[in-house]
Order: C-alpha cells, then structure tokens, then sequence
C-alpha cells in the first residue's frame, strides 16, 4: 500500500549512498600507484548521473508538495470501517467457540452412550 | 494570550527551506569532491617544502571528506522530512489510501457475514430435522404450553388450510384423546407439545 512517491525517495536514499561510494571508490583507485582509467570513467559517470538525478527527482517532489499541501491537518480515518469489520471477525469467533461446544457436547453424549 | 505556536514556519517557508538544503548539500558534495581531485594533482615544490605541503593536502582532503560525507548525511536528513511532510499533507494520496483501507475493510467484513448468514442457514435446517426427532422420541418432557418449531408449523400449516382431522397433525399419533390445549398460543422456543408424553 506504499505511495509510488515515498518509494521513489526510498529510491532517492539508495541513490546518495551509491553517489558516495561512487566518490570513495573514484579516489580510492587514485591513490593507487597505476590508474585504470576506464574503471575511473566509469564511476565518475555513475556519480555525475546519480547526483543530477537525486537533484531533479527532488526538485519535483517539493515542487509537487508546493503545489498540493495546505497546511490543514488531514481529518480522515478508517475508524470505523476497522470497528465494523472487528465487529464481524468478533461474530465469527463466537460461532466458532458456540459450535466448538456444541460439537464437544455431542462428542460427550455418544461416548456416554457407548 | 501568546499561544506558542507549534508550526514555526509557514508551508511556503519550509518548503523554501527544503529547496535551500537541497542546492546547498548538492553543490557541496561536487564543489568538495572536484577539489580533492585537484588536491590530488602532484605539483612541483613552491614556497613550502614537500612534506609540508603533503601534510597540509592531507589535512585539506581530510576535511573536504568530512564534508562531503557531512552533506550525503544532510541530504538523507532532507529525504527523511520529504517523507514525513508527504505523508503528511499529501491529501490525495491520504485520501486514496483511506479509500482503499476502507473498502478491503469493507470487503472483508461482507465476507465474514455472508459466510456466518450461509453457516446460519444450513444448520437452521439441521436444526428443524433434529427438533422433529427428539420431540417425537420419549426423551423429550414439555408441557402443553409450549409447542416444538416442528410442530408448530405443522399447526400453522394445518390452520393455514383447515380441513376434518388436519388439526392436531402426525404429533398424536400414539394417543387417541385430543389435545389438551384449547388456545392457539404456541410458544416456538422447542419445549412444548401436546399430549404425546404419558407418565
């Protein structure tokens, strides 16, 4: 039941990770004494990439919350939707122990009659 | 009276603000890493010797790291409190939500009592087969006031359509002498009879 849009930010977390690893990673193979270079291509891109997708994709979520939010609280619930099927879980739990005794009662006459 | 107010800032505010982190963590994170790189390149010695120079790179990288990691942190912080304020205030997806949560609620419950409705039909009629037997059996003791469902609708069928005889039913079968009860009350609560029972 997750919103699409609090699963791209969860999507947005992993991202900033990734960016500083691409970063560690980029200045780790520096430090070495021979460079290779197309690895070193390689994570700089991924790291300019992530950083301009982390920026544009939360540039629109605030852009979008501009446009949406109020201020007013949210006065919605599912209160009683919830009651009323608590309710009918509750009925059918009493049917059930009601024939679960009736059964036994039934179990106990015929073992007396035997 | 001040109240304090529990929303310092206004909505256009803070999402002013959101806006701010996002350029300012951002722009640290490449400005800070751009110049590690350029730290990074080796240059011939200048004023101060080689190892101080190394040392004072060092330092530099050190705390343009920090920084960098400082700002990844920030930025995790900023997505934190987009989620919250989404959750918050996102009012159609609030809405959709409750709107779902509801109807599966909803659903459910339906389906609870259908399935007890069903459960309560079946053994309705178990129920009539086995009152029809005991009562008609030797093991049964009511009075005259009280009448078994079975046979009282057998009565009710019976006034329903009178006809010569119909009145008392199959119930007396073992008994000649008619029934003692010269009312038509019947109490349907599986206890009563006519005159079946003889000490």
């Amino acid at each position: 039941m997750a919103n699409e849009r609090l699963r791209a930010l969860e999507e947005v977390e992993k991202e900033i990770a990734m960016i500083l690893q691409c970063a560690g990673n980029v200045l780790l193979e520096l430090s070495k004494d021979k460079h290779n270079a197309s690895f070193l291509d390689r994570q700089l891109a991924q790291f300019l990439s992530s950083v301009n997708r982390i920026e544009s994709e939360l540039s629109g979520q605030i852009r979008y919350l501009t446009q949406v939010a109020t201020g007013q609280p949210h006065e919605g619930s599912t209160y009683s939707a919830r009651k009323d099927c608590q309710m009918a879980l509750n009925r059918a739990e009493y049917a059930k122990v009601k024939l679960g005794e009736l059964g036994r009662t039934c179990e106990l006459m015929l073992d007396q009659q035997q | 009276m001040a109240t304090p107010r529990a929303l310092p800032q206004s909505k256009e505010t803070l999402l002013q603000n959101y806006n701010k982190r996002l350029k300012d963590d951002v722009r640290s994170i490449v400005d800070n890493f751009s110049e590690i790189i350029k730290t990074a390149k080796i240059e011939d010695e200048t004023q101060v010797s080689r190892a101080t120079q190394g040392e004072q790179d060092h330092y530099e990288m050190h705390v343009r790291a920090a920084n960098i990691v400082r700002a990844g942190e920030s930025l995790m912080k900023l997505v934190s409190d987009l989620k919250q304020f989404l959750i918050l205030n996102d009012f159609p997806s609030v809405n959709d939500a409750i709107a779902l949560q509801n109807q599966q609620l909803r659903s459910l419950q339906d389906e609870c009592d259908k399935k007890l409705t069903s459960l309560r039909d079946e053994i309705a009629v178990d129920l009539y087969e086995l009152e029809e037997e005991y009562y008609s059996s030797s093991y049964s003791l009511w009075d005259t006031t009280d009448l078994p469902l079975c046979e009282a609708y057998r009565r009710r069928d019976s006034w329903a359509s009178p006809g010569p005889g119909s009145a008392q039913g199959d119930g007396d079968e073992l008994d000649g002498p008619p029934s003692q009860e010269t009312k038509p009350q019947h109490h349907l609560n599986g206890h009563g009879t006519t005159s079946i029972e003889k000490p």
